[in-house]
């Protein structure tokens, strides 16, 4: 198996990188709906600790994409580098990565401005990144349900842009699951 | 253990010539101060220690009588973690600025199954009336007619948007149900 990536395919740890994170990510948009909208009970209040490790956890998994991504370059995207569908891509993907690190940041913004611990597994305490106050978790909350929102059409637009190779078989979906 | 109590509330009542007003102090080990709100479906439980405590008890002359009493807001403990942060921080009792809640009694009456506290609970630095449920007891292991060891619960409710303590309304419960059990001693 193949680590790193080449000039033409992606390698194991950024295939692993963005599947896992795909699983990932989908699941923390579930779930981050349904917190939205629950009415919060002793039966349900260990969601808001799932959500909080799992929204640190994709955090995590982006920075070490961006710092893997500097060690081991991707591979240029298939056709014309200028061509216009190549700079939407390349568009699409840094604005996702953006949030990507922005929603979980501004989630700890706001989590922490409450004044509560913010904990992963319900345990290990994250220090607090906003001073307690009501202005920083208002913002703080509306920046993460703006970006969510921001970031379900940028995947809306990434899956479409996927479907889109696949039918034109260029090979992209195939150097992104089997390298 | 309430069984094993004899109500001294009876005393109250009945009007029974008994010493002239006596000054209790508090067993804070022994005493605690019970509340109780709605989360959802939910209870949210929790106890605050008493961090100070002068009671004055006259039977004879129960109007005569005075309960005052101040509470550690930085002590609260509630049934999960994140109730007991919410509860002290400052969205609710913002205990780093108001480290002490206190309740000053004003008008104390007999009734009938005890006796009707009325008074003046400060939470956040907010003054408000208040009327408590009073019952007193004998302390299991004193004698019948020995008063030097009591126990007294005190219970109430508040709405704590009166007190400006709105944080979580939307999951929590606006009224809080007090049961505070303190047991004293009277200072001979």
């Amino acid at each position: 198996m193949v680590w790193r990536n080449s000039a033409t395919g992606y390698g194991a740890i950024s295939r692993i990188l963005h599947w896992s994170m795909m699983v990932l990510i989908v699941g923390m948009l579930i779930l981050g709906t349904k917190i939205a909208d629950m009415q919060p009970s002793l039966a349900n209040l260990y969601l808001y600790g799932v959500h909080k490790t799992a929204g640190f956890g994709v955090l995590l998994l982006t920075l070490i994409r961006v710092v893997w991504h500097r060690i081991s370059p991707p591979p240029p995207p298939i056709g014309v580098p200028r061509a216009l569908t190549n700079r939407l891509a390349r568009l699409v993907h840094g604005l996702i990565y953006l949030c990507l690190i922005a929603i979980p940041i501004s989630g700890w913004i706001a989590s922490s401005a409450t004044g509560l611990d913010v904990l992963l597994f319900d345990r290990i305490p994250l220090p607090a990144i906003a001073p307690v106050s009501e202005m920083w978790e208002r913002g703080g909350f509306l920046a993460h349900g703006l970006l969510t929102k921001a970031l379900m059409a940028l995947l809306a637009a990434h899956i479409l842009g996927a479907m889109l190779r696949g039918i034109k078989q260029d090979g992209t979906t195939e150097r992104m699951i089997g390298g | 253990m309430r069984r094993t109590m004899i109500v001294i509330c009876l005393i109250l009542t009945q009007g029974t010539a008994l010493a002239a007003p006596a000054t209790y102090v508090l067993e804070p080990e022994n005493s605690t101060v019970g509340f109780e709100t709605d989360f959802g479906t939910d209870k949210i439980t929790g106890r605050m220690p008493v961090s100070r405590a002068d009671l004055t008890l006259d039977f004879d002359k129960v109007a005569a009588s005075k309960i005052s009493v101040d509470l550690n807001v930085a002590g609260a403990e509630a049934s999960f973690l994140f109730a007991a942060q919410a509860l002290k921080g400052p969205k609710v009792l913002d205990a780093a600025t108001y480290p002490t809640m206190s309740f000053q009694s004003t008008r104390v009456r007999a009734v009938a199954d005890g006796a009707e506290v009325q008074g003046v609970l400060t939470i956040r630095g907010i003054a408000k009336p208040v009327t408590m449920q009073a019952e007193i007891f004998r302390q299991k292991g004193y004698l019948d007619g020995d008063l030097s060891h009591l126990t007294i619960r005190l219970r109430g409710a508040v709405n704590r948007s009166d007190f400006g303590a709105t944080g979580w309304s939307d999951m929590v419960g606006d009224q809080v149900r007090l049961d505070i059990l303190a047991r004293i001693a009277r200072v001979d």
